[in-house]
């Protein structure tokens, strides 16, 4: 994640050196792959927010395979928290393999805090997962500044949330970001925190979250001519969700932006061999099926805000 | 260690007594070779006597010294590419020659009929060497007009790139920090400008250049795969001279003259890039306070106080400079400095002690206002004292011994952020190593068939204080280990320490006049790790050195070869070598490593074995209008690492099958001549997906086999051309002083778009959640079009 930024500023400033020289090119190619069995996916991220819980179970699909992957009925789902609470997870009706937990009235998941227990029964097979939630700090405020036009951007408003990591080291955090509604899911914008820094030994413990991450949550688009377009402007709503999210699921999100944000050009001398991200969920027999999926329950702060000028 | 050292002196003892019998009743011809018109030290001349059928090469400053029975004699000075002078010689005493070779004129119709042919590769005792002059450098099609030394490397057998814009160069299937650059005896820790495109080296002030691939003679150590020896000018001592060039990408102008005749130079050469200056109209960022460039001073003097005694003094200082703005940016740099003082203690003892200061460091700045900025610097510099010593003892034997202690301090990181006004000092302690080295090797002829070099060098690291050392848990192999405590270190203890011995050793056997078989085996230890896990080693990399967790790479390799000599005049040389190498501690990475700053990076490197292999394959014709090489290698490097790849074996990133290579130069008329290379190489591995599957709204890829490497992109080749027009000797009538020439050149000239990498991403476009995400491989070329250039170069 910390390379990750360190490498995105210095291949930026290689890639306009280079682009003066020469150019690069790349093409879209379809290139024959091995074939591999279907290998079933647990997408278990859960918080202490009031409402639903959606538990997905899907399957792998061929890479070059566009179409949604698809759901895995049948399952038995179930979360068990430090008390001895045991919350059941109904198959959905109408989304194939989701798997839904409904608060009654008044009812909340994962109040307090604690350390919970995922299990997953499937064709005579259980997984299984633990994750213990973390705490997660007050967001302050969002802001919007104006920034003068330069070089490479044009004039334009920038978000930034204001939050202080809490006193005490090791805390991890993602920070989820909406605009206008639509949640904020690119590689690119996946926005990761340990304190208030990038990485453990950052040594950011107890201070302001840095300003890439407290920036990262402005969408960069270009509009039709190529031209960036200003990530807010008046009129649009910006909603923020700081997760605590375990340093497992940390380290997995690190290795996802490592192995799914690939801007191309230049920067493909920095990347690093394709490899399998590490994820937390495990068969109970050591021989069985391979799973993938991981289990995360999180405290969630949030914040709201119309840009009005 | 005290009983180590021992070692190393009676092996010298034993081997100066036993030959020291022998050498009673005998007589010395010494002196230093030169090129007659600038001066400048001849490396590696061939000094031949005729009645014993043996002779010597000179060593680096141009220095031989032959012990021969009083007699009569014809000498031969010969060096490729100059006349060759023969010289009778009455021996009666000890006799100084010092022999100042002409260049061969250059006439078209040229196949110089030398009196003594040349002593070719054949008669050597090396192998698994590659010497490169200037004038071959000069020759290589240029890419954006600029010769370059990297270049003509990477067209040598065993001599690979990962591609177009990777910094630095494998050899035969080593990582590119395990290659010992040596300016003038100084290491560069980057060799590469402008990430990968372009050497540090000013071609205006190289005069020879060396690659030792194997059979590394016993003075040298300290990296794994190969050294090269790189040796500036020292300047022209006969006349003021001047050479300079104006390119499509840089402008440089090298100034050399005497300062006291005969006794005294010196060279300045300088280049810079004009990307900026060229841009600055068009990139608005440029105007205030930014900056695109890269450049590089090399210095060098030498006195020679009497013959006995000289000095030299050289350095290096070069930055590549990317700003944003006056407080944003990026750049890097080498600094070098060089003392080395030549003594003879008398006809037959040479000596040179080198006093060296070397230094790395990278500076990355950003943030635009005091309240939010990060600045980070990276250095590693080092102090290294070696004392050589060759001893000629008689026409059979040249003992080589020495010493060789290097201080080094790493600053990993001096890293300071400032996040809403809060600083933050997340720098790394510095580390400080201690690397010393003892080595004797000795050059044997034993008769007319059979000739030998063995030797050994001791090598000692050590790690001390100020410091800690972390010890990590022990976790299923490939995940993080993370650190469970730590050991604190005052100043000046040892935190860790190793020692290796490194025996050498390279036998020739003369088979017929015109071919010979030679082998070698050699042990290297490596105590600097180059800490990259990305496609290819760029600027940020950072150096560290062994510790406690970190072991020492060891290597060990054997080279079997075969060498002719063909032709009536010997023009064409062929030669055939097959190498096998092992290593130990081969330094791998976790998945997901994080690499840069990070006080815990042990726990995220992995280590392992490694295995390279292959023949080389090598056929030139050294002389005549048309000359040139091909160049085949065939070749596997592979790794076993606990934690990738389900533990099996892999091939490295730069592994590659075939590489062939193709460089031809021919001489149209007096003014016009053409020069060409082409280039074959098979696909790097690379590692593909087989699934994909979607966690959190993001659409990743999966190996469902878990492998590395387990696909090859497609081959790369490449044409390139280059044309040189000599300017006018005569102008209105009148000889020129100046003389001045153009080189035209066109690089990839069918404009392949070769691949450096194939990704697979999903798309960059906006996907709701709940919709299906599009997925989609590209293939990247750094260059897929063909680069024009031109440059116009200069000497007066």
């Amino acid at each position: 994640m910390q390379k990750q930024f360190y490498t995105f500023f210095v291949t930026f400033f290689f890639t306009i050196t280079a682009s003066l020289l020469f150019t690069s090119c790349e093409d879209e190619i379809s290139p024959e792959l091995e074939k591999a069995d279907p290998i079933l996916v647990i997408d278990a991220w859960l918080t202490d927010q009031p409402g639903d819980q959606v538990i997905h179970i899907t399957e792998t699909q061929p890479y070059f395979d566009n179409t949604l992957p698809p759901g895995v009925s049948g399952a038995t789902v179930s979360v068990e928290d430090n008390l001895g609470n045991i919350f059941l997870f109904q198959e959905d009706a109408t989304i194939k393999g989701d798997y839904v937990w409904t608060p009654l009235p008044g009812e909340v998941f994962a109040e307090g805090g604690g350390t919970y227990t995922l299990k997953v029964e499937y064709n005579g097979e259980s997984f299984v997962a633990g994750s213990r939630m973390g705490r997660v700090p007050v967001i302050d405020s969002l802001t919007f500044t104006f920034k003068e036009k330069n070089s490479f951007l044009p004039d334009l408003y920038l978000a930034d949330f204001w939050a202080t990591d809490l006193p005490g080291p090791n805390d991890t955090y993602r920070i989820k970001a909406w605009k206008n509604g639509v949640l904020l899911n690119k590689p690119n914008e996946l926005n990761l925190a340990y304190d208030a820094g990038f990485s453990a030994g950052g040594n950011f413990d107890g201070g302001t979250f840095i300003t890439p991450i407290r920036q990262a949550i402005n969408p960069f688009e270009e509009g039709d001519k190529n031209e960036i377009l200003s990530p807010y402007v008046p009129g649009d709503s910006i909603y923020v969700e700081i997760h605590s999210i375990s340093l497992e699921a940390f380290n997995f999100l690190s290795e996802v932006a490592i192995q799914t944000n690939r801007p191309g050009g230049f920067s493909e001398l920095f990347a690093t061999p394709l490899s399998n991200v590490s994820t937390n969920i495990s068969n109970k027999d050591p021989n069985g099926k391979p799973i993938i999926g991981f289990f995360n329950v999180a405290a969630v702060s949030a914040l709201g805000k119309r840009f009005e000028q | 260690m005290v009983f180590m050292k021992q070692g190393i002196f009676f092996l010298l003892l034993f081997i100066l007594t036993a030959s020291m019998v022998q050498a009673q009743n005998k007589l010395t011809i010494n002196g230093y070779v030169k090129d007659a018109s600038n001066g400048e030290a001849l490396i590696g001349a061939t000094v031949y006597v005729k009645e014993i059928n043996n002779g010597v090469i000179t060593n680096v400053y141009g220095f031989y010294s032959i012990t021969l029975d009083p007699g009569d004699y014809t000498v031969n000075y010969s060096y490729i590419g100059y006349k060759t002078i023969s010289q009778n010689v009455s021996l009666v005493k000890n006799q100084e020659i010092n022999m100042d070779l002409p260049i061969e004129s250059e006439q078209l119709d040229e196949v110089v009929v030398t009196a003594e042919r040349e002593q070719a590769n054949v008669e050597n005792m090396e192998m698994s060497t590659n010497k490169l002059d200037i004038r071959t450098i000069l020759k290589v099609p240029a890419f954006l007009g600029e010769s370059d030394v990297f270049r003509s490397i990477l067209l040598l057998p065993g001599v690979s790139t990962v591609g177009e814009g990777a910094s630095g160069f494998n050899v035969r299937g080593g990582s590119v920090g395990q290659n010992l650059v040596l300016l003038d005896e100084a290491p560069v820790y980057n060799s590469s400008h402008l990430f990968g495109f372009f050497s540090v080296f000013n071609p205006d002030a190289v005069k020879d250049t060396k690659l030792y691939k194997g059979a590394i003679p016993s003075r040298y150590g300290g990296r794994l795969a190969s050294l090269l020896d790189v040796r500036m000018k020292e300047g022209n001592s006969k006349k003021f001279e001047a050479n300079g060039g104006i390119g499509s990408l840089f402008s440089r102008l090298a100034i050399e003259a005497p300062i006291i005749k005969d006794k005294s130079s010196f060279i300045v050469a300088a280049r810079r890039s004009y990307i900026d200056i060229l841009a600055r109209p068009f990139v608005p960022l440029l105007k205030d306070g930014g900056a695109l460039n890269f450049y590089d001073l090399t210095l060098k003097s030498n006195y020679t106080f009497n013959r006995k005694n000289k000095l030299y003094a050289s350095g290096y200082f070069g930055r590549d400079v990317f700003l944003f703005d006056a407080n944003q940016g990026f750049s890097w740099g080498n600094t070098t400095g060089t003392l080395r003082w030549n003594h003879l203690f008398n006809e037959r003892l040479f000596s040179n002690l080198t006093l060296v200061y070397s230094n790395y460091d990278y500076k990355l700045q950003f943030g635009d206002d005091d309240r939010d900025s990060f600045k980070w610097n990276s250095s590693i510099s080092n102090f290294i004292l070696k004392p050589q010593f060759t001893y000629f003892i008689n026409s059979n034997n040249e003992l080589d011994f020495g010493g060789e202690a290097i201080y080094y301090t790493f600053e990993p990181a001096n890293a300071v952020g400032i996040s809403n006004g809060n600083v933050i000092d997340v720098s790394l302690n510095k580390k400080y190593n201690l690397e010393t080295a003892l080595y004797v090797g000795n050059r044997q002829t034993i008769n007319n068939v059979l000739s030998v070099e063995y030797g050994l060098r001791f090598s000692h690291f050590q790690s001390f204080g100020p410091g800690k050392s972390y010890q990590y848990n022990d976790t299923i192999p490939g995940l993080r280990r993370a650190p469970t405590g730590f050991e604190e270190f005052k100043k000046g203890e040892t935190i860790a320490d190793y020692n290796n011995w490194e025996p050498r050793a390279s036998f020739r056997i003369q088979s017929s006049p015109t071919s010979s078989i030679k082998g070698s085996y050699n042990r290297m230890a490596q105590y600097l790790h180059l800490i990259s896990n990305t496609t290819a080693s760029n600027p940020l990399d950072v150096w560290a050195p062994s510790s406690r967790m970190i072991k020492p790479e060891i290597g060990q390799q054997f080279t079997l070869g075969y060498f002719k000599d063909l032709g009536a005049d010997r023009v064409y040389e062929i030669s055939v070598e097959g190498y096998y190498r092992a290593t130990e501690n081969q330094i791998d990475y976790i998945d997901g490593a994080d690499l840069l700053i990070n006080e815990f990076l042990e726990g995220e490197l992995l280590d392992g074995v490694g295995r390279a292999y292959g023949i080389e394959t090598y056929f030139q014709k050294k002389k005549g209008r048309f000359s040139g090489w091909l160049s085949y290698t065939l070749g596997r490097t592979e790794l076993k690492v606990s934690g990738i790849n389900r533990g099996n074996w892999y091939p490295a990133r730069y592994d590659q099958l075939h590489n062939l290579k193709i460089a031809a130069f021919y001489d149209i008329n007096e003014r016009w001549s053409v020069s060409s290379d082409f280039v074959f190489v098979s696909g790097t591995p690379t590692t593909f997906p087989t699934s994909r599957f979607v966690l959190q709204d993001i659409l990743i890829p999966y190996n469902s086999n878990g492998s590395r490497s387990n696909v090859r992109l497609p081959s790369y080749n490449r044409l390139d051309v280059s044309f040189r027009l000599e300017g006018k000797k005569v102008r209105r009538g009148k000889d020129r002083k100046n003389t001045d020439y153009w080189v035209f050149s066109l690089y990839n000239v069918y404009g392949r778009k070769n691949p450096f990498s194939i990704y697979f991403s999903q798309r960059d476009e906006r996907t709701p959640q709940g919709t299906p995400i599009n997925s989609q491989a590209v293939q990247l070329s750094i260059i897929g079009t063909v680069v024009p250039s031109v440059s116009y170069n200069f000497r007066f």
